[in-house]
């Protein structure tokens, strides 16, 4: 019996060392990082800003990237084309726009620039608004990028709840897109001497709030620009606050908003490791008929035709990976860690636009088209800019595709705009011609690229050979947009509906943007 | 039903003491006659009364008798009952001689507690060590096919050293169906790392990180006993709500000193390739074989060599009463079918028992070490694999060239280059994935465990035991330059990774064994438990594609090129602590009704966060013996019916109710991708079993037969979040899955005259499957695997079975006619992929066979699978190709002989452009709904002839076996162009998919078991 009391006994013990009071330490990871270890150097706020000015454009995975932009602007403005058959050559390419890849731009935003920016604006609103206004430019700069591609995007009612989401129609968010860039500004204006940011900035300017107020500046003015079509009043007065504001906008090529997150700039990857990128057959044509001399710059001699530049035509019947695979390369332009995003010599064909439009730009269109086209050739150190500035002769070069001529483009299907400022030029001549520079300027960034294509019409590109986007998209009209990601369909799906109201038409390539009307207003 | 009654009241009678006061007491030992170990539980009777006892853990015992002409029986299961006359004897100690008919009557069940098999109130098969070894896998788990009912078993492509799938009654769950595997009563580590979930396999070379079970020697297997209900395994908790299944090993046996050795040797040979065609070439420089006829020679069997497994095992034992010692090794060898491909393995196996203070502590120690190799370990998918660029090999071009010339000196720059006719991210020189992706899997398993085992008194003993578990496995793969560029960089690439996984685990168990009469008997379990798990601590180095290495080729941690696109992390997959009480007792009386009842509180970690960490759960069982109760013909001897109802509680995911963020090696924080909607609370299942167990004619025949219903509700849920909420996932508790299935196993003795004799038994099991419910965000269905660029996902949803294969299915009109556009190309039903199939089989049939004449014994066992079906993405891409025999039967016939018409209707004449429409409809990303297949199969899984040499005279053996042994010798039946039960994972996404995985075999070999 006294063996009992002790088994007893030895029982009760067993069960009173049962204590749970370590379980919250087992239940948490090891290797994740605490909100209190991240008040360290104050990394709370801090550590957000690097995945989020990775992401703009992304730089890793490379096949993120690819999905993102790669395979969606870079190709449609006309800058590269895919010599690889993807999906039997019935892709994006071909105006077969594939779900699978096409949610990838908008995921990755979400992801890693909406979630980020909403976790600062929740640790940092109150107490340090410098850091909010930070992130809410580089928000703008990544956010407007996904409108441009897709229309309605969540932006405003981002991270009210979990399980679904509310869209701000393309409207409203460009109307959020101003009033955000309001604040920064504002903010910003009380933090020029302050040095916090540049632990975490890994853009060129490297911290310096006075840079990113230009930069914000710089931004207001590309986004009034693009609405000049569909709300000219509007734009005007947009456009207006930029130039007006006491910080001034980029003026200098030190002054482009450059990211550097130390990794090789993915294009690298994908135009020498996978070898599924190439010239665009529109660069070869414009850049040969100019005799630009930046060709040398954006592209590599053709690995078939060693003595030529050699660009594949978007959208044509490619049977296998090597028909196409031994034209240009893409340039040492890639060959950096650096990603370009907006350059000097854009903004100086933004005001070069806005001046055509009778806006009060600070100079006139032709002297700041001309200064556009200094600036870009001073970027690469390439000479003769005062000569081809004055060329009134040459326009864009036939394209001849050796494999198959049938993907040829001459006489009619060119551009016959020369480089050379006319003032006696019809405004939509001069404005191909801004537009048209600014094209070869903001080289390697087709997304921006084929955002202004939309809008203008500029420059003149080529027609797909291959449709098979089943009626959905017109071969001449070019594809318009990319349709909401069938994740959103799957699971926010009565939000998405409602959205898809505030479009044009229905949810498809073919529908025109808000602030893509098909023509320029005047 | 009155007989019933009347007992019960008797039942209450007798608890109220005992009605016998005026005899004399007599004392005595029953011991094993072979070894001389006391035997426990042994029931004692006085002859022609009705009182008795039993003997207690030392085989004791003390009964009182009536007079000196009394007799006293000593029965116990899996003995000779011996009967004895009392005369003037006051001690009486009885050796028991063992029967043979009569041993497979104890079962050990949940906790290693033995039982006898009548009283059990749940269903539990037993497979002895013997029918494991008779026709040996190194996997003691493969050996388990078709043997028991209900029990499937899918080998991963991983080949030898891979894990296996087993699954008991049906999947229940979206995060884990594989039941719990506890050696000798304690639980085992079985964690497998690193299951595939993508069609591209792994873009690292990372395939099936195996598991635990298939490093255990199957020679130190006394038996398996497989506990598929949740009433069966409740005292094992939630790990054991999808079934046990326990490993009993052998220990040592008191008395001389026995030395066993076995000798086996297989040759494995390549069976049921697909179909490759041989007339039709390629292009020159084109990806695919839709050229001109140029006959090519076949070079596929060539490549395939024939695999060897040679299993070397020698175990010692002896001791004496106080004392016994177990001692085991056993060496594994196997050479692949694949070139280079091997596997070395190494198991030690050491275990001594000894008592104490006058037997009153009895101590057991275990040790089991296994170490093992294997180089180039297959993987599945199409990324590292060699059989990519093998089976697509662009037909005319001399693959002899190749194969020769798989690198070539590159003079610009002073390296040796790959060498291969196309540039494909998916295609590699088979030579070269062979030779210059080397891979090395190393994985050393120790499990070191103590039993004390200590009785107090004659009906209470005490049990304290503990283990740990630890396994260490490396991955370490060396890619050369020149691999294709989307899995290495220029200067090659190199990744090292080294996971650690640990448990420990200890309990503390009374056990009373107590009856209070000869009608009523009682024995409980009250006891607690701990287990601590750290799995899946995982170190990883990977050069990575963009970053490369300093010096080309050169493959060690310090060569890596710093930068931010190398991978170098730390991860942990699971890190919990569940603490237990439980308790369990069983009433039975008269031998004819047993009541179980048994309940377990859990606390764990993982609910830590929460506003309740604890769980509780109960279960209740009844057996009635019919053969007791009522009276039956003659030719039934025991009939049994059986109902039990359990309830099983499962924690949560580690770290799921407290997620954080990481660093990266790009040097951002990575914020939490996913997001705790509600308070997460435990899974529950409840089921209820009904079974009945006959035998008839003396043993001669008898069937099992059970029902069963397993509900799974409130189960964790990652739901995908919508992108634009900036989070993947959300997790939920919600759910219903439901398993209904019967069981049903015949055995007889067909024949037994004279010299010859012939056994056999069949099982059957049926499993329906539906999946009730899900969460309602998830709008009615869950993916598994979810969708990527390649067509095959793997769902669950509602309504429907467990999991679904979905793919995209060609359009046909109300006739069946395929629908093609204007230019003839088939069009989609859909854009989305639709559900084509189902993995799982409708029912499970596995009939063995033992015919035996003097020496010579003869085995075969039939297993088959009758429904279920499975998609080929290695079909379709053969199609797409143009190197499958389908697409020149195509071209021979001048196209596509298939019914088709045009959208508006009209019908297609003339057949189809085979080329057109094979690049359109195969690939990975065509139309892979026309790439199923029934998966019904039948096969002659296992067959051995052996010859038992009589040894008598012999001073050196004492007995000798050889057998010839086969297995997977044909398919009876099969209508897939390949081996279906082949399972690309193990873990709960990718099934019911081949991916170019490796073909199975066709195994032949010696057995040789000699004991000295």
């Amino acid at each position: 019996m006294k063996n009992i009391k002790i088994l007893a006994l030895l029982m009760l013990i067993g069960l009173g060392t049962a204590c749970t009071k370590n379980f919250e330490d087992i239940n948490t990871d090891p290797y994740g990082i605490t909100k209190e270890s991240l008040k360290q150097d104050y990394n709370i706020v801090g550590a957000l800003y690097k995945p989020m000015l990775m992401n703009i454009y992304t730089y890793d995975p490379v096949w993120v990237f690819q999905l993102q932009q790669n395979l969606l602007g870079d190709v449609y403005s006309g800058y590269m084309m895919i010599p690889t058959p993807f999906r039997g050559n019935s892709n994006n390419t071909t105006y077969d726009l594939v779900d699978g890849w096409n949610g990838f731009p908008w995921s990755v935003a979400y992801t890693n620039i909406m979630n980020n920016a909403l976790t600062i604006k929740s640790r940092a609103e109150e107490d340090l608004p410098n850091f909010y206004a930070w992130s809410l430019i580089i928000k703008v700069e990544a956010m407007h990028r996904v409108s441009d591609m897709f229309g309605p995007i969540v932006y405003s009612h981002f991270g009210e709840n979990p399980t679904s989401a509310a869209y701000d129609s393309q409207k409203e968010a460009y109307d959020n897109f101003f009033k955000d860039l309001d604040f920064a500004v504002e903010t910003l204006a009380d933090y020029t001497d302050n040095t916090a940011f540049s632990n975490f900035d890994i853009s060129t300017y490297g911290g310096d709030v006075t840079q990113w107020i230009k930069f914000a500046n710089s931004l207001r003015l590309r986004l009034a620009i693009r609405i000049s079509n569909v709300d000219p009043a509007k734009a005007q007065v947009e456009a207006e606050k930029a130039i007006n504001n006491s910080f001034g906008l980029i003026e200098s090529n030190d002054e482009n908003f450059v990211i550097d997150a130390g990794l090789l700039h993915p294009l690298s990857t994908i135009n020498s490791a996978w070898n599924d990128i190439r010239m665009g057959a529109p660069m070869e044509s414009i850049l040969k008929g100019y005799n630009d001399q930046r060709i040398e710059q954006y592209f590599l001699k053709s690995a078939d035709y060693p003595d030529d530049y050699k660009g594949i035509r978007n959208g044509i019947d490619i049977q296998t990976k090597d028909t196409y695979d031994g034209f240009s390369k893409l340039g040492p332009v890639i060959e950096t860690t650096k990603v370009q995003l907006m350059t000097a010599a854009e903004v100086s064909f933004l005001r070069a636009e806005g001046a055509l439009r009778g806006w009060n730009m600070g100079g006139t269109a032709q002297s700041f088209y001309e200064n556009g086209i200094r600036l870009s050739f001073n970027q690469y150190g390439i000479g003769g800019v005062d000569a081809y500035i004055a060329d009134n002769t040459s326009t864009a070069a036939d394209y001849i595709d050796p494999n198959n001529s049938a993907n040829n483009v001459t006489g009619a299907g060119l551009s016959q705009v020369t480089i050379a400022w006319n003032n006696a030029d019809d405004n939509e001549t001069k404005l191909e011609k801004i537009i048209t520079q600014k094209w070869i300027a903001m080289y390697p960034d087709g997304q921006e690229a084929w955002s202004e294509f939309r809008r203008t019409g500029y420059p003149k590109l080529f027609t797909v050979m291959v449709n098979n986007s089943g009626g959905k998209i017109s071969t001449e009209e070019f594809i318009r947009r990319v349709n909401l990601p069938a994740s959103e369909y799957e699971t926010n799906n009565a939000e998405t509906l409602k959205a898809v109201e505030t479009l044009k038409g229905p949810d498809t390539g073919g529908t025109r943007l808000w602030w893509d009307l098909g023509y320029n207003q005047w | 039903m009155k007989k019933i009654v009347i007992s019960a009241l008797m039942l209450l009678f007798a608890l109220s003491g005992s009605l016998y006061a005026q005899e004399r007491t007599i004392t005595g030992k029953v011991t094993d006659a072979s070894d001389g170990s006391p035997l426990p539980g042994v029931n004692i009777a006085v002859v022609g009364t009705s009182q008795g006892t039993i003997t207690d853990l030392d085989g004791n015992y003390s009964l009182k008798v009536p007079d000196n002409n009394a007799s006293i029986s000593f029965s116990f299961l899996g003995y000779e009952t011996k009967t004895v006359k009392v005369g003037s004897q006051t001690v009486i100690n009885v050796a028991l001689n063992t029967s043979d008919v009569a041993l497979d009557d104890v079962v050990v069940t949940a906790l290693g507690i033995k039982r006898e098999k009548k009283a059990l109130t749940y269903s539990a098969e037993d497979v002895k060590g013997d029918e494991l070894t008779k026709v040996k896998d190194a996997n003691p788990m493969n050996s388990l096919s078709g043997k028991v009912a209900g029990l499937t078993i899918n080998r991963s492509a991983a080949g030898t050293g891979g894990s296996v799938k087993v699954l008991l009654r049906g999947n229940s769950s979206t995060t884990n169906n594989q039941p719990l595997y506890v050696i000798d009563g304690m639980p085992m580590l079985n964690y497998s790392p690193n299951q595939q979930n993508d069609v591209w396999g792994s873009t690292d070379g990372q395939g099936d990180g195996g598991d635990g079970i298939s490093m255990i020697n199957p020679d130190d297997i006394e038996s398996i006993t497989v506990l598929k209900g949740a009433s069966a395994s409740v005292l094992y908790g939630s790990q054991g709500a999808n079934g046990v299944i326990l490993i009993t090993t052998k220990s040592g046996k008191a008395g001389k000193t026995r030395i066993d050795f076995s000798s086996n040797f297989t040759i494995d040979k390549v069976a049921y390739l697909p179909e490759f065609q041989s007339e039709y070439g390629s292009d020159p420089g084109a990806l695919y074989s839709w050229g001109a006829k140029k006959s090519s020679p076949d070079f596929i069997n060539d490549f395939y060599q024939t695999g060897q497994t040679f299993i070397n095992a020698i175990t010692l034992t002896g001791g004496n009463e106080k004392s016994t010692t177990y001692l085991s090794y056993a060496n594994t060898k196997t050479i692949g079918i694949i070139p280079e491909n091997d596997l070395v393995k190494h198991n030690l196996n050491l275990r001594q028992t000894t008592k104490f203070f006058d037997d009153k502590l009895k101590v057991d120690a275990n040790i089991i070490l296994t170490s093992q190799t294997i180089h180039n370990k297959p993987t599945a998918g199409l990324y590292f694999n060699p059989l990519t660029g093998l089976y697509l090999f662009p037909r005319g071009e001399d693959f002899q060239y190749y194969k020769d010339n798989f690198e070539l000196f590159d003079p610009v720059r002073n390296i040796m280059a790959q060498q291969w006719p196309v540039d494909k991210d998916y295609e590699q020189n088979p030579y070269w994935a062979i030779y210059r992706n080397p891979s090395e899997d190393n994985n050393l398993r120790a499990i070191a465990s103590i039993t004390l085992g200590w009785t107090v008194t004659d009906w209470l003993s005490i049990q304290a035991r503990g283990n740990v578990n630890k396994a260490y496995n490396s991955f370490d793969k060396k890619i050369y330059a020149t691999t294709q560029g989307t899995l290495s960089h220029s200067t090659g690439r190199y990744i090292l990774s080294k996971t650690e996984d640990t448990q420990l685990y200890a309990d503390l168990i009374a056990t009373i064994n107590k009856s209070f009469n000869e009608d009523l008997s009682f024995s409980a379990n009250i006891g607690t438990s701990i287990t601590d798990y750290t799995l899946g601590d995982k170190t990883y180095h990977d050069s990575g594609i963009a970053g490369g290495l300093t010096f080309t080729n050169e493959f060690f941690l310090q060569n890596f090129v710093a930068s931010p696109s190398m991978t170098m992390y730390q991860s942990m997959a699971q890190r919990k602590q569940v603490q237990s009480v439980f308790a369990s007792a069983s009433l039975g009386y008269k031998n004819m009704l047993y009541l179980d009842l048994s309940g377990r509180n859990d606390w764990s970690s993982t609910l830590a966060f929460t506003d309740n960490y604890s769980y509780f759960y109960p279960s209740i069982g009844l057996t009635g013996i019919l053969t007791e109760m009522l009276s039956f013909p003659e030719a039934i001897n025991f009939a049994k019916v059986r109902v039990s109802y359990a309830q099983v509680g499962n924690d949560v995911p580690s770290f799921e109710t407290n997620i954080l963020a990481t660093s990266s090696t790009s040097g951002s924080l990575v914020a939490p991708n996913r997001t705790v909607l509600t308070t997460l609370e435990p899974e529950q299942q409840k089921s209820w079993e009904i079974g009945t167990d006959w035998k008839f004619f003396n043993n001669k025949l008898g069937f099992d037969f059970s029902w069963y219903k397993t509900n799974t509700t409130n189960q964790y849920f990652l739901i995908s979040a919508p992108p634009s909420s900036g989070y993947t996932y959300y997790s939920v508790n919600a759910g219903d899955i439901e398993n209904k299935g019967i069981e049903f196993s015949i055995y007889a003795t067909v024949l037994q005259s004279g010299n010859f004799s012939w056994n056999t038994s069949l099982n059957f099991a049926r499993n329906k499957n539906t999946v009730i419910s899900l969460h309602e965000d998830l709008g009615g269905e869950y993916p598994l695997t979810p969708t990527s660029v390649n067509n095959y996902t793997f769902y669950i949803a509602e309504g429907e079975p467990f999991g679904q294969i979905r793919g995209k299915v060609i359009k046909r009109d109300e006739q069946g006619r395929i629908v093609v556009d204007a230019n003839g190309n088939p069009i989609a039903n859909s854009n989305v992929l639709e559900p084509v199939g189902n993995p799982e089989p409708d029912f499970t049939s596995g009939w063995s066979n033992t015919l035996t004449y003097k020496n010579l014994t003869l085995y075969f066992l039939i297993d088959g699978r009758f429904g279920g079906e499975v998609m080929s993405i290695t079909e379709a891409m053969l199609d797409e190709h143009g190197v499958s025999q389908r697409s020149a039967d195509a071209r021979n016939n001048g196209g596509v002989d298939i019914a088709a018409v045009y959208e508006d209707g009209t019908p297609v004449s003339g057949k189809l452009d085979a080329e057109a429409y094979y690049t359109a409809v195969g690939g990975r990303d065509g139309f892979t709904g026309e790439y199923v297949y029934d998966a019904t199969n039948v096969r002659l899984r296992e067959f051995s002839l052996g010859y038992n040499f009589k040894l008598a005279n012999s001073n050196v053996f004492k007995a000798l076996n050889l057998s010839f042994i086969a297995r997977n010798l044909f398919f009876i039946y099969k209508k897939a162009p390949y081996d279906p039960d082949i399972s690309l994972s193990t873990g709960n996404g990718l099934q019911g998919v081949d991916v170019f995985a490796i073909p199975t075999t066709r195994s032949f070999g010696l057995n040789l078991k000699v004991s000295f």
